[in-house]
């Protein structure tokens, strides 16, 4: 081991790595909120009675949860915009994809927490006379909350665990900005260690935050 | 718009053996990186419940290192960081594995945990008492247990290995992915080649989640 470590090219380079961090975090974030109210849309799909709304929102589900989130950018980037002539800018295309991969694994938190709602409570209301949406609203929807808010936080560690890829399509986010740092200063164990070191910190920290609010909410609620 | 782009579906089926050669080491590298992120996953677990404070500190903070940091991140950080740093100098595929085999660990480990966990703390000390050492209380009182608990979140486990196993073509390694691209570059055909990929790849996932679900069948009705 006789690799001399010199952390002075990172510091140098951090304005763009702090560039970098942002873009993450707006792809992130916006890619986040299209995903958690898309999954409930296709989570309330998947509960519906009408059969074919329901086989294709499972239908969604499973197709997008199977797919590697770089296979499908890359196929919605190079290949799709291509037969559609959609010209698609690199941040469209992450959020697409991150959306749609993410939504699927979403609508199945959303569903599971509907569904753990006990019927019965569901026929109280009718029988008290709530109409179906009163019964939603008011019954399903502020316990499905307890149970969907901490996995919501912690989806959003892993969308951006996922979000580092997007630096493949040519998206300067904070892994591309660290690729670039790397190759031009010869540096890349420490960039690449900063690089890990942040991702590992904002993903701590989100889970941590899922962690808390879960019991915060377990304890309100009882 | 649509219309202007000239489908040239046989540029893939012309290349079909190259594509398939291509998903059968994302097949055969993750299953390695599978069996090496179990046996590593399973010391982790281990580890967490040796009693020492150091032994059980360590596997914690690993197990959460693994989960942690995005596997494209991890993957230019062991190729292109640790490699140097070591003086190392490990082939692409053998980053992969590593890769592989880390991140997988950080998964298997809580799989196990929470295996292990389910078993009644009872049994190992009752076990204890017939005299049995500790190994053979895991060996033949805990694991049998665990076993059928764990078998469907590894199965999951493998399916993730797989997804981001597809990013070993980042590192020049010539899976289905890479090979794709290659072809997409000599003939231009992006949205033939991904969406070949994009077939294919689902194809893997849905066999290996039917025969994970077959596994566990079997153990439930031996």
């Amino acid at each position: 081991m006789n690799y001399e470590m010199d952390w002075s090219a990172v510091w140098a380079q951090a304005p763009q790595l702090a560039k970098g961090l942002w873009f993450t975090l707006q792809i992130s974030f916006t890619a986040y909120v299209c995903a958690a109210v898309l999954g409930l849309v296709i989570a309330l799909l998947r509960l519906s009675p009408i059969r074919l709304l329901s086989m294709a929102a499972f239908a969604y589900t499973q197709f997008f949860r199977a797919i590697s989130i770089y296979i499908y950018i890359i196929w919605i980037y190079f290949g799709l915009t291509m037969v559609t002539g959609l010209e698609l800018t690199p941040f469209a295309a992450s959020v697409i994809s991150i959306t749609l991969l993410h939504s699927a694994y979403l609508s199945e938190v959303y569903r599971s927490a509907i569904q753990s709602i006990p019927y019965g409570q569901k026929e109280a209301s009718y029988g008290l006379g709530l109409g179906k949406v009163r019964t939603f609203l008011d019954v399903v929807l502020p316990q499905v909350v307890v149970l969907v808010v901490p996995q919501l936080v912690s989806q959003f560690a892993m969308i951006i665990k996922d979000s580092a890829v997007v630096a493949l399509i040519g998206a300067s986010d904070l892994m591309a900005e660290t690729v670039r740092a790397a190759n031009l200063d010869y540096r890349s164990f420490e960039f690449y260690t900063t690089a890990a070191v942040i991702y590992l910190l904002i993903v701590i920290v989100v889970s941590r935050l899922g962690g808390l609010l879960e019991r915060r909410l377990k304890r309100s609620s009882t | 718009m649509a219309g202007n782009y000239d489908f040239q579906w046989s540029v893939v089926l012309d290349h079909w053996p190259v594509l398939l050669a291509g998903a059968w080491i994302d097949l055969w590298v993750s299953i390695v990186g599978f069996v090496l992120a179990c046996s590593l996953g399973l010391v982790f677990a281990l580890g967490r419940r040796s009693g020492f404070a150091l032994i059980s500190g360590a596997a914690a903070t690993l197990t959460e290192i693994a989960r942690g940091i995005p596997p494209y991140v991890m993957l230019l950080w062991v190729h292109f960081g640790l490699s140097r740093f070591l003086g190392l100098g490990f082939t692409p595929l053998q980053s992969v594995v590593i890769v592989l085999a880390f991140t997988g660990a950080g998964y298997a480990a809580e799989i196990f945990r929470s295996g292990l966990d389910s078993v009644d703390s009872g049994q190992f000390e009752a076990s204890r008492a017939l005299g049995m050492s500790r190994f053979c209380v895991y060996k033949d009182v805990i694991l049998p247990q665990s076993l059928r608990l764990i078998v469907a979140p590894l199965g999951n486990v493998l399916v993730g290995l797989l997804k981001s196993a597809t990013l070993m073509g980042v590192i020049a390694v010539p899976d289905m992915l890479h090979l794709a691209q290659g072809i997409n570059m000599n003939y231009f055909a992006p949205f033939e080649a991904f969406t070949a990929v994009l077939v294919v790849f689902v194809a893997m996932v849905f066999t290996l989640s039917l025969l994970i679900v077959a596994i566990e069948r079997m153990m439930e009705h031996p």
